[in-house]
Order: structure tokens, then C-alpha cells, then sequence
């Protein structure tokens, strides 16, 4: 039976943190990318946003370079003078743009121990957003499947594709969690699971607005001016602390004020929100990138 | 390690060496490099290849295995089996004619379908007996298939070496209650409640003897299957029948029910689809029907993932409707070949995949443009595969829902489509829905 592989649906995220290959020793026995989950991926089907496509090679033996993000990571897909069709597709995109690719996993392994993956196009085509949402939607559960068919694993005294499959997981997944699991030791499932969550709030519009405004405007109206006044007086802070750091009149180095602030209680996070103001109020700017000077 | 495990390796050495090297020569190596200098059995069976100028490559590195454990994707796996069938098939394998060889191997534990890539290399007959060598396997339906391909080899056994349980391997269990989307080929024993669709009488000759049958579509809540009914229960179109002693065969790929005069029929009065619900097609994911084969009247969702080579503008012979290259027909020479537009896609789900077959009506309503217009547009091209890329443009990543019947073979599950539309599904209100159940277990 000459079967095709299946185009499985992973985010970056879990695709980037696989180690394990399988490689295909018979002529015809093709080769898996194990991931942490138990994806047995040959082929994979992506969507997301095309943010940067190079020509690394020559205009004779060009080798295109592209990062393709989803709400997770960033897929990195190539391809050379053996795949001219996507590789004059390539040259022709100008990021960003939503992208779909159906491509064969890649590994690259620089030194023992290390592997890369990537995917080597065999198709790519400029979509819509809307294809990127649904995408975005069979990946969530797609990887949730996993996620159970990994648990269900971890609940058996002596896991095994049999009763995997008894359980109701497909056979294909079954075997490649019981792959995965000796493998990749003290697998964190939650995170898994929280990168499923965000990216399922990613498709829901309310959350997109409130990942922009902070919630404590929209929540507690009361508490508004006791928060700015705090902002206000942390900011001054800041702007101390720049002035203090800045003794050649060159900038304060930004990884000497997050010391300096974290001394004053201010946390990295909230010292990024406090400068991003002062930067939006024109009382500081950044004259050389990693350095803030006072205006 | 006593001497009689090592004989097996002895013999394997043997055989990778093509018979050059004489056993007695081997059992002598083998001692020293086991025996004097302690490396692992592995690594003394590669080195004694090496030296006499094998290749250690052939060595087997798989274990045997019984049928039964075979898993899905078996790298290199020796099999000790009784070849059950053997039927022989021309293919092409990038453009080159090659004969190959299909068919089931069975052991005490099991019986497995296989495939022989190279039948002049590999020539196995009904009956024999062999121990199959660096084999791999692959997965089908969720099942493994055993292949042979360019790294296996065959060693005749004797015939006593397997003994096949009583009547294997159509030794199936009554399958009792089945709904209609689990018939699988070769059930038998099946009870299974279904509404008639559609009925006719025919008459048919088996192994030359005519006979009727009444065939026709049944139905329950999972799916429709086709029928032969090789006795006159007075089926009519409509009934509600409980049928009991059923079996089931496949006709490429698609379960058939079959029942005759050893079968019982009953007309059971309980609450059950009407025929205008089940006449819908049955939604099912791509997975489920390679389970079983193939199907009737099945809705598949997918995304296009590939639109194939031979899909778009072609032509055809007007004598036997053959697909021309350059108006040659392979049978009847130069013709004066009739345009036809047709699409061939591979749909796939994340789970399996499977190709879309449209003809022209189809590829005219889903593309929006006419037979005629298409070859405008390839006479003002030029070329005539502008028309793929234009369908390839269209269809390539969209979600689709294709209509039709699925058949399969060693190439996967074919639809012809009868239905197909591009359908983008909304997608907030079920991440919501998802979300909410998400959060509401953490």
C-alpha cells in the first residue's frame, strides 16, 4: 500500500521542542519527526504569517530562507534549486502575509546532541485570515487530542498502543506517544495546555482588546487615580534612575536600569510598561538601540 | 551462548555473503571474534560481512516477530509466515512498468495483507512457507501491511514450520451487531437493523449460473451500504428490516451487505430515521471510512492540501476515453481527442487523506468557469496547464466538503465526488465553546 502521510496539524512550539527522528531505512520508509506530544510528523500542514523571506543562496542556486509565526513560536521553512516552483513562489511574497504551507519536516543537527527542525515547502500560497483563524482552531484540538492521548498514557501501569487505541486514540498517535514518552522525561503537559489556551484566546476578539488595554482601567474605575499616581511616581523613579546611569551623556544602559530598578521594587515587566510611557510622553528616547537618555 | 543459537547468525552470515564463504569457515570466525576478542554478537556478525567483503547492511537488525505484533511502523522486522494469497499486479513507479505482488500472510497468531514490491526478486507462491527478512511495515486503516521492499529477502521454510489455526484466515467471528459505517470486508455473522433506500431486482450470473438477486442502498443513523439480497424476503423501498446472518464483501474498497436464503428478516415497529433523513449523506471523518474500506454517499471535511498532476484541461480519446498526451491515444494511435476538465485533490483532515475525484460538471461548478472557457484560456496561454494552476490557486489550503462514493486501493481511499462546495467554518463561537470547557476543567 503506497499510502500518503498525512499532514499533521502542529503549532511552532511543540514542532521546535522535538529531539527525536526517526529515520526511514527502507527505500521506501519514510522519516518522523517524533514530537513531545507523540506526532509522527513526515508531512505537516501550517498557516500562519510570513515575517521575513530571504534568498540566502545565489541568483543561480537560490536557497529562500522564511519565518512563518503562529501564536506559539516560529516555523522556519527553506527551500533551494530542488524545489524551484516554491522557491520563485518565495521570492515573489513580500511580508507580512498570511501564508499556507504543506511541506515535509526537516532535521539539521549541528553537533551530537542538538537537532533543529525545520520544513521543506512542497506547496505555499498567500491566504487569508480567515484560513490562518481555522488553522489556528484544528491545531488547538489537534494538540489537545495529544495532550489527552499523552495523559492517558501516563496513567497506565504499562502503557501500550493497544490500549491506547481501546481508549478511542488513533493508532498513528498511539504509537508515536509511546515513542515520545521514554524520550522527552518530565514533560510538562500544563504548558502545553496554557499554549492551547492562549491561542484559542487569540481567535476570540474580546481577548485581543484586552491583551492591548490594561485591565485595571476596565475593571476598577475607583482605584484609577490611586494606580496612576503610583505610575506617576514610579516614573519619576525611572527617570531618576536614568539620569543617574547616564554619566557620559550617552544613554543609560537599559540592563543597568532594570538593576538599578529592580533595587527600587520595580519588576522588569512593569519598569517596560514605564518606559514605553515615558518614551510615548517624549520625556526620554533611545539614542542608540539598548541605551535611554532624558530629553 | 550455546552453538545451537549462534547456527541461525551462521546461516545469515551465509546468506549475505552470497554463499561465498563456507559455514565451517564462519562458525570459526564467529568463535574468535565472540569467544577471544568479547565484542557484542552484532558487532562480530558485521565484522566477519566486512572482512569477506559483504555488506554488513544486509545483515538483519529487526527481531522476528509473530503476526499479531507487528506494530504500524516496523523499520526492519523478520517474519516467519504461510503465504495465504498471491495475486500479481503491473504498476508504475515513477513512470517505469514494475510487477508487484499483493496479497495476506498468515501464522499461528494472525493473518497481515502484504505487499511485494518486486515480484521477479521476491517470487512468492500460494501455499509456501517462508521466513521473510528485513521487512517494514506500514499503516493502513489503522492496521499495519506488511512490505517487502528493496533491503528484504525470502528463505523457504519447510511447510510444517507454521501451522495455521482451523480455517484461517477467514476464520472471523461473528461479528453480531454491527451499525452500518463499522461494516468491514469479511464480517460475518452480522445483525444489523437498516431503513431500504432503494431496491431493484436483477438478474446475475454466478460462476455460471443465473441467478436473482435484489440489490440496491440501505441506511441507519451512521451511514448508507449497498446490498445484495440473494433471496426474496418482499424487501420494498422503505422497509425497516432487522436482518440477521449477514455478511459483508467489498467491492473496491466499498462493504457490501450481503444476505440470502440462510439469513433472517424481521420487521421490527420501533422509532427510526425516516428515509428522507437518512437519504442525506452522512457526515464522517476520513479516518473512520479507511477503517472500513470505503463507503456510500459519505461527506468528508478536509483541506486541499495538493490538486495532482492531471487535473485541470485534458483530452481524451474518443474511442475508450483514455486520458491522450499530444493526441496519441495508447491503444488507438492518433485520434482526434474530445476536451474534458476534471480535478483530482488530495483532502486531508490532520488524521488521513484521501483523493477527490471531480468530473467535469464538478470542476465547472467549483471553479465558476466552463469547459469552453477553459480552453480559451489555454489557447490564449498557450498552454493548457493553466487551467491546473488555476484550480491548484483556487483550491490549495481551503476547507472543503466534498459528497460522494469512496472506494480504495493500494493507492488510498477515492472519492468520486457528486457534491463539493469551499467552505471556511466560523470559528470564534467554537473556540469559545472550547475555551470555556478548557478553563472551567483547570
Amino acid at each position: 500500500m503506497i499510502t500518503r502521510e498525512v499532514a499533521w496539524r502542529v503549532f511552532a512550539a511543540e514542532y521546535n521542542s522535538s529531539s527525536m527522528e526517526m529515520k526511514g531505512e527502507e527505500e521506501r520508509a519514510p522519516s518522523y519527526i517524533i514530537t513531545p506530544l507523540g506526532a509522527m510528523v513526515n508531512r505537516l500542514f501550517v498557516v500562519g504569517v510570513m515575517t521575513d523571506v530571504e534568498n540566502m543562496g545565489t541568483t543561480e542556486e537560490p536557497l529562500w530562507r522564511g519565518r512563518i509565526s503562529d501564536p506559539t513560536g516560529t516555523f522556519y521553512i527553506s527551500a533551494g534549486q530542488y524545489q524551484p516552483e516554491v522557491a520563485l513562489a518565495m521570492s515573489k511574497i513580500t511580508p507580512p502575509v498570511f501564508i499556507a504551507v504543506v511541506g515535509k519536516s526537516r532535521t539539521y543537527s549541528p553537533e551530537e546532541g542538538t537537532m533543529y527542525v525545520s520544513i521543506r515547502p512542497e506547496r505555499i500560497a498567500v491566504v487569508d485570515e480567515k484560513i490562518r483563524d481555522h488553522w489556528v482552531l484544528e491545531t488547538c484540538k489537534s494538540t489537545l487530542e495529544r495532550i489527552a492521548a499523552v495523559e492517558d498514557a501516563l496513567e497506565m501501569e504499562s502503557p501500550s498502543v493497544e490500549e491506547l487505541v481501546k481508549l478511542g486514540h488513533g493508532k498513528m498517535l498511539a504509537e508515536g506517544v509511546m515513542k515520545s514518552l521514554p524520550h522527552y522525561q518530565g514533560l510538562e503537559l500544563d504548558r502545553y495546555r496554557t499554549m492551547v489556551i492562549d491561542a484559542l484566546k487569540y481567535l476570540i476578539p474580546e481577548y485581543r482588546i484586552e491583551a492591548e488595554v490594561p485591565e485595571k482601567v476596565t475593571e476598577a474605575p475607583e482605584e484609577i487615580e490611586d494606580e496612576e499616581k503610583e505610575d506617576v511616581d514610579n516614573e519619576e523613579k525611572v527617570l531618576g534612575i536614568v539620569d543617574k546611569l547616564d554619566k557620559k551623556g550617552k544613554g543609560a544602559p537599559w540592563d543597568d536600569i532594570v538593576e538599578e530598578a529592580g533595587k527600587s521594587g520595580i519588576s522588569k515587566s512593569e519598569l517596560e510598561e514605564l518606559t514605553n510611557s515615558l518614551l510615548d510622553k517624549g520625556l526620554i528616547y533611545e539614542p542608540v538601540l539598548g541605551k535611554m537618555k532624558r530629553i | 551462548m550455546e552453538k545451537e543459537d549462534l547456527a541461525p547468525h551462521v546461516s545469515e552470515i551465509a546468506r549475505v555473503l552470497g554463499g561465498k564463504v563456507e559455514e565451517s569457515e564462519i562458525w570459526k570466525e564467529l568463535d574468535t571474534y565472540l569467544n577471544h576478542y568479547r565484542v557484542s554478537l552484532e558487532t562480530a556478525k558485521r565484522g566477519i560481512v566486512k572482512k569477506f567483503g559483504g555488506d554488513p547492511g544486509a545483515l538483519t537488525r529487526g527481531v522476528r516477530k509473530p503476526i499479531q505484533q507487528l506494530g504500524l511502523n516496523e523499520q526492519s522486522v523478520d517474519i516467519l509466515a504461510r503465504v495465504v494469497t498471491v495475486n500479481p499486479k503491473d504498476i508504475e513507479v515513477d513512470g517505469k512498468p514494475k510487477s508487484i505482488l499483493y496479497g495476506i500472510l498468515g501464522d499461528e497468531s494472525g493473518t497481515i495483507p502484504y505487499t511485494a514490491w518486486d515480484a521477479d526478486r521476491l517470487p512468492l507462491q500460494k501455499g509456501d512457507v517462508v521466513l521473510i527478512r528485513n521487512a517494514y511495515t506500514k499503516e493502513w486503516g489503522g492496521q499495519p501491511q506488511v512490505n517487502l521492499g528493496s533491503r528484504a529477502s525470502i528463505e523457504p521454510q519447510p511447510a510444517d514450520a507454521v501451522k495455521l489455526p482451523e480455517g484461517a484466515p477467514r476464520a472471523f467471528p461473528d461479528a453480531g451487531e454491527v451499525k452500518v459505517s463499522q461494516m468491514r470486508e469479511n464480517m460475518g455473522g452480522v445483525t444489523t437493523t437498516a431503513r431500504v433506500l432503494s431496491i431493484e431486482k436483477r438478474e446475475v450470473e454466478v460462476s455460471g449460473e443465473k441467478r436473482i438477486v435484489f440489490s440496491g442502498v440501505m441506511a441507519d443513523e451512521t451511514g448508507k451500504v449497498q446490498f445484495s439480497a440473494w433471496y426474496d424476503f418482499e424487501l420494498k423501498q422503505n422497509d425497516l428490516i432487522t436482518i440477521r446472518g449477514a455478511y459483508v464483501r467489498s467491492w473496491r474498497g466499498i462493504p457490501q451487505l450481503n444476505f440470502g436464503e440462510r439469513s433472517q428478516v424481521t420487521r421490527p415497529s420501533i422509532k427510526f430515521p425516516t428515509g428522507a433523513e437518512l437519504a442525506k449523506a452522512k457526515a464522517r471523518s476520513i479516518e473512520d471510512v479507511e477503517k472500513v474500506g470505503g463507503g456510500v454517499d459519505v461527506l468528508v471535511s478536509g483541506i486541499v492540501v495538493e490538486v495532482r498532476k492531471g487535473s485541470g484541461l485534458i483530452f481524451r480519446c474518443p474511442e475508450c476515453n483514455r486520458v491522450v498526451q499530444k493526441n496519441a491515444c495508447r491503444v488507438h494511435g492518433n485520434v482526434q481527442a474530445s476536451p474534458d476538465l476534471r480535478i483530482k485533490a488530495v483532502v486531508d483532515d490532520g488524521y488521513a487523506t484521501m483523493t477527490a475525484v471531480m468530473n467535469r460538471k464538478m470542476t465547472e461548478s467549483i471553479m465558476g468557469t466552463t469547459l469552453e472557457d477553459s480552453l480559451r484560456l489555454a489557447k490564449e496561454a498557450m498552454n493548457p496547464d493553466v487551467i491546473r494552476e488555476r484550480i491548484d490557486e483556487k483550491l490549495f489550503a481551503q476547507p472543503v466538503e466534498v459528497t460522494g462514493n469512496v472506494t480504495s486501493d493500494e493507492y488510498g481511499l477515492m472519492m468520486i465526488v457528486s457534491d463539493a462546495k469551499i467552505s471556511v467554518p466560523e470559528v470564534r463561537g467554537e473556540a469559545s465553546n472550547l475555551l470555556a470547557k478548557l478553563e472551567g476543567s483547570s
